[in-house]
């Protein structure tokens, strides 16, 4: 893990980090991918689970129903007409 | 303690234990037949709900979570939401956005992580049932620090709607209390089937009858690198159990070293998708300047708001997800996954569950936590992860006291869907055990 | 040249794809939103069966293969209108992969996959520049379709989508009065390095953004300057594509799977779902399996679904020249009439017209007349006097005009040269289809 890859990951992230934390964070990022290491003598598997138990077929009918009153979900929001106030776009 | 002066107390023993983060306004019990607090990961109509987390500050649920909701429906009144790690990032809830609850038996030590609030709530207050969530060992290990039993389900049971999530296919709601029946009892009330939570709908039905655990295998990789104290207390359990009928085996299952960091890849991977909402729009801090742009905007609230360990674990999960990185973790830790699964399904195939102690320590002071590595303290949850992991259900009992007086746990591990046996051998125990509760004064 | 599209049309449920709430337009902004579509801390999807259905039939009629199970991915990024940061979609396993369409039922363009996801919500600019957003449209249920690098031009994959989109219009049922965006993401290399034109605002702005990249491309090789492995936008106003970032990574989006709904055995529903051909393979099919017209079968099939498949069931009942001499004829000629009286044709009393006719039972002339009194309503009598009465006028208008069968006999158009006489002097009583088809039966009895 060198620095330059911790500021990418962060640009990603959207985090912003100082010199003493992207200094830090390599070294904590770099020790624990080096443990991580480990998983390449792991066995390997075929079978291949999104959850660890098999959760399959759920799925609900095409009926559109109001189940919030939409002022209530608004209500902590920061809006303008009903519109949610965000940054600019460019 | 009665209803009555619980809640008049509250307060003061928030004020001594750091316990919960917010707590209910109204001090009548009402008609209310028992007090419960939650997790502050599960969201509550009646009370802000932050996941420790202070870019969640102003955030009021329009929905109480599933597992609130049937314990109200139950008779409970919720009395506050618990501290936590920020997002359960942690093992000793000290990672924590705002207060961090102090070890009833020892206030200068952890209550454990990253369910802290919740542990310490059943621990200190009489006839109190808290709800923790499990996602490496979060139940578990708080349990044990203070000394209380708790129980993380198979993955599935407990219905996640309104689960502040922290790795979607790890994340278990359970059930904390100083004694062992209401776990069953209150799990009865959570467990179940709720449309709102696909994960939730493939359970079988939840068993509750008595059904005696005749064996339990223990394996090597459970018992290194433990304290002398902890191994102590450990193999007098071990006899003890012995004495109640119980097969105990030696047994070998290697997958477990391998679990930890598959366990970190995935929870960090999903974790950092989860917390990719949070950007200071919509709800919690909005107090950015919109004439940002949105990257930098985002980036202003996240950087301001998430505390060191959600950043880590974040970049963390970034990194390991994104093959532009070089991350080719991902993949492998899925697989890793099934080995593990595998590996309990074969010894649980002979035995009734798999026992080891809870976690290699007992409850350490803060002083000692802050001069912890990051890796350091991902690697003290190595007996926790793998049922974690696994989806597999894990109960924690008090099994003795270090010299210190500090409580030492141990985990009964059960196959999916077994969480009966767990519940028998909970009973079992507690019958013959010799509980010390802390002194509580306030 | 190479262009492949990535296009994304929208499915048309009742309810979003992992909420119940409604897809209808709304009015006000921030009223059909719930916990799940607004992305809030706590709520979780649920998948609307519905939205499976939908992608498995356009899979199946871009002839891919559908996948035996199926789930869905997380992909990653930032936007204000993004509820979650998240876009729930699918990554590996979509629903269909490796299919081809034929652009005008020849050339074919390969198909690499079509994938079901979410669209996020919308945002509009202030005057001050900070956005505003409205989650309303968050969660609707996309289908993307994802096509290789196959179409030559410009005008082709304009082509190429206004046909695809016809053939989802009528496979999903949407009326064609309701507007239907089609957005995509255009792939064009001139030399070696491919472009992305994101987000492209329907068809003609897909034909108009991938010219414009195609000149700027042009000039820059002429120039000798290198093209940047890029994505860029297209800016309608100044017909220009803009530059908006250059690509760092092949996958910037770090795909996971999505924990919270788990997998998909699309099997059995796959085969239980069948897909009505599409009406554009229906005409190049109908047209080379009887030999006739492409002309003939396009106006069956536009006529109805039905009326075609009348067609066919007479042409494997009897023989294709019948069907061609009473479908295509005066049941075609009709048609509308009788929908327009608000009733159903019933298919096998139309057979049995036909069938008395080849049976021996009744003439041509009276064959047709059965036919036109059951789907006008015009009683028998009446309708054969007023058949009398077109054929009289246009056997009156054939003598004054012999070249007429001549030049029929060169090019069938020249039947059509009767209508407007026809039509002026009866005023418009007879349609125009029924003139011609008349007409013909007159003319070519002269031959």
């Amino acid at each position: 893990m060198d620095v330059k890859t911790v500021r990418d990951v962060a640009k990603f992230a959207h985090i912003a980090l100082t010199d003493e934390e992207t200094e830090r964070y390599c070294k904590d990022l770099g020790d624990i991918l080096s443990y991580f290491e480990l998983l390449n003598e792991a066995p390997e598997c075929d079978e291949r689970g999104v959850n660890p138990i098999l959760v399959e077929d759920i799925t609900r009918e095409d009926v559109p129903k109001v189940e919030y009153d939409a002022d209530v979900l608004l209500r902590d929001m920061d809006t303008y007409e009903r519109y949610v106030r965000g940054p600019r776009l460019s | 303690m009665s209803m009555d002066s619980t809640l008049r107390d509250l307060k003061r023993i928030n004020e001594k234990y750091r316990m919960f983060h917010a707590m209910t306004e109204d001090l009548e019990p009402g008609d209310s037949s028992f007090l419960f607090s939650v997790k502050d990961n599960l969201t509550s109509k009646d009370m802000e709900t932050c996941a420790g987390s202070r870019i969640l500050e102003g955030y009021h649920p329009a929905f109480d979570a599933a597992s609130v909701e049937k314990m109200r429906l139950a008779g409970g009144k919720l009395i506050g939401k618990a501290n936590m790690d920020e997002f359960g990032f942690g093992t000793f809830s000290t990672n924590s956005g705002f207060e961090i609850p102090r070890n009833p038996y020892d206030l200068d030590r952890a209550c454990g992580g990253s369910s802290g609030g919740s542990a310490c709530a059943a621990s200190v207050i009489e006839d109190h049932v808290s709800l923790g969530v499990s996602t490496g060992g979060s139940i578990c290990c708080p349990a044990s620090f203070c000394g209380v039993y708790g129980i993380a389900p198979t993955y599935g049971r407990v219905s996640r709607f309104g689960l502040i999530d922290y790795g979607n296919s790890l994340d278990k709601i359970g059930v904390i209390s100083q004694k062992a029946a209401d776990l069953k009892k209150f799990m009865e009330v959570i467990a179940g089937r709720d449309e709102r939570d696909p994960t939730s709908m493939v359970q079988p039905e939840f068993n509750t009858a008595y059904r005696k655990m005749k064996s339990v295998a223990v394996p090597k990789e459970g018992i290194e690198g433990l304290s002398k104290e902890v191994e102590k207390a450990f193999n007098d359990a071990l006899e003890q159990l012995k004495s109640m009928g119980v097969d105990v085996d030696y047994v070998d299952m290697p997958s477990l070293r391998y679990a930890m960091p598959a366990y970190y890849v995935l929870a960090t991977s999903e974790a950092s998708t989860n917390l990719a909402r949070y950007v200071g729009m919509r709800y919690g801090h909005q107090d950015g300047d919109h004439t940002l742009k949105f990257d930098d905007y985002f980036t202003d609230v996240r950087t301001r708001y998430f505390g060191d360990e959600a950043k880590r674990r974040i970049l963390l999960g970034t990194f390991t997800r994104m093959a532009g990185f070089g991350g080719r973790h991902y993949a492998k830790a899925r697989e890793v996954r099934q080995v593990v699964i595998n590996d309990y399904k074969k010894v649980l195939a002979d035995h009734d569950a798999v026992l080891a102690p809870t976690m290699p320590f007992t409850a350490p002071k803060f002083d000692d936590i802050s001069k912890m590595s990051a890796l350091d303290s991902y690697k003290a949850d190595y007996l926790t992860v793998p049922a974690n992991l696994a989806g597999t259900p894990h109960l924690s009992v008090p099994c003795g006291y270090d010299s210190d007086g500090m409580p030492v746990g141990m985990q009964f591990v059960a196959d999916h869907w077994n969480e009966d046996v767990l519940f028998s051998i909970a009973e079992d125990w507690e019958k013959q055990f010799d509980l010390r509760r802390p002194e509580v004064s306030i | 040249m190479k262009i492949g599209l990535e296009c994304h049309v929208q499915l048309p449920t009742k309810s979003k794809m992992f909420c119940s709430c409604p897809t209808e337009e709304c009015e006000f902004p921030n009223t059909h939103v719930c916990p799940t579509c607004l992305g809030m801390p706590g709520s979780r999807p649920v998948l609307n069966r519905q939205v499976l259905v939908y992608g498995i039939m356009i899979a199946k009629m871009l002839n891919c293969e559908v996948n035996d199970t199926t789930w869905f991915a997380r992909k990653t990024y930032f936007y204000p209108d993004m509820s979650k940061s998240v876009q729930i979609t699918q990554y590996d396993n979509p629903i269909g992969e490796r299919g081809v369409y034929y652009l005008d039922g020849k050339k074919p363009i390969r198909i690499t996959r079509i994938h079901i996801e979410e669209d996020p919500g919308k945002t509009k600019r202030t005057s001050d520049l900070t956005s505003l957003v409205d989650y309303n449209r968050s969660g609707i249920p996309l289908a993307e379709i994802v096509t290789e690098p196959d179409i030559a031009t410009p005008a082709e994959a304009r082509q190429f989508l206004t046909q695809m989109i016809g053939d989802i219009r009528h496979l999903l049922n949407i009326p064609d009065d309701l507007e239907w965006v089609v957005k995509c993401d255009c792939n064009i290399s001139v030399g070696t390095e491919r472009v992305e034109i994101k987000n492209v605002n329907g068809m003609k702005h897909a034909e108009k953004a991938l010219h414009a990249e195609m000149v700027r491309q042009i000039a820059m090789i002429k120039a000798k300057k290198k093209i940047l492995r890029e994505t860029r936008r297209y800016d309608p106003e100044r017909d220009v594509t803009i530059g908006v970032r250059v690509k760092e990574f092949e996958d910037q989006y770090g795909y996971i799977d999505e924990p919270d709904l788990g997998i998909y055995h699309i099997k059995d529903l796959a085969d239980s779902i069948k897909i009505s051909e599409s009406p554009q393979n229906m005409v190049l099919r109908m047209s080379s399996q009887y030999k006739i017209d492409q002309k003939m079968a396009k106006q069956l099939v536009n006529t109805s679904m039905d009326l075609a498949g009348l067609f066919e069931d007479v042409a494997k009942e009897f023989d294709t020249a019948s069907a061609v001499k009473w479908v295509a004829g005066p049941v075609s000629a009709s048609w509308r009439a009788m929908e327009d009286r608000g009733e159903t044709p019933d298919m096998e009393k139309l057979k049995g017209f036909i069938r008395s006719f080849t049976e021996g039972k009744v003439t041509d002339t009276q064959c047709a007349i059965d036919i036109k009194s059951y789907m006008t309503g015009v009683d028998a009598s009446a309708a054969m006097e007023e058949s009398a009465g077109l054929e009289s006028l246009i056997n009156e208008f054939l003598d004054k005009n012999p070249k007429i069968v001549t030049d029929y006999q060169k090019n069938d158009k020249a039947a059509n040269q009767v209508i407007g006489y026809v039509m002026k002097q009866t005023g418009g009583k007879y349609s125009s289809s029924e003139v011609v088809e008349t007409a013909k039966k007159l003319i070519e009895a002269r031959f």
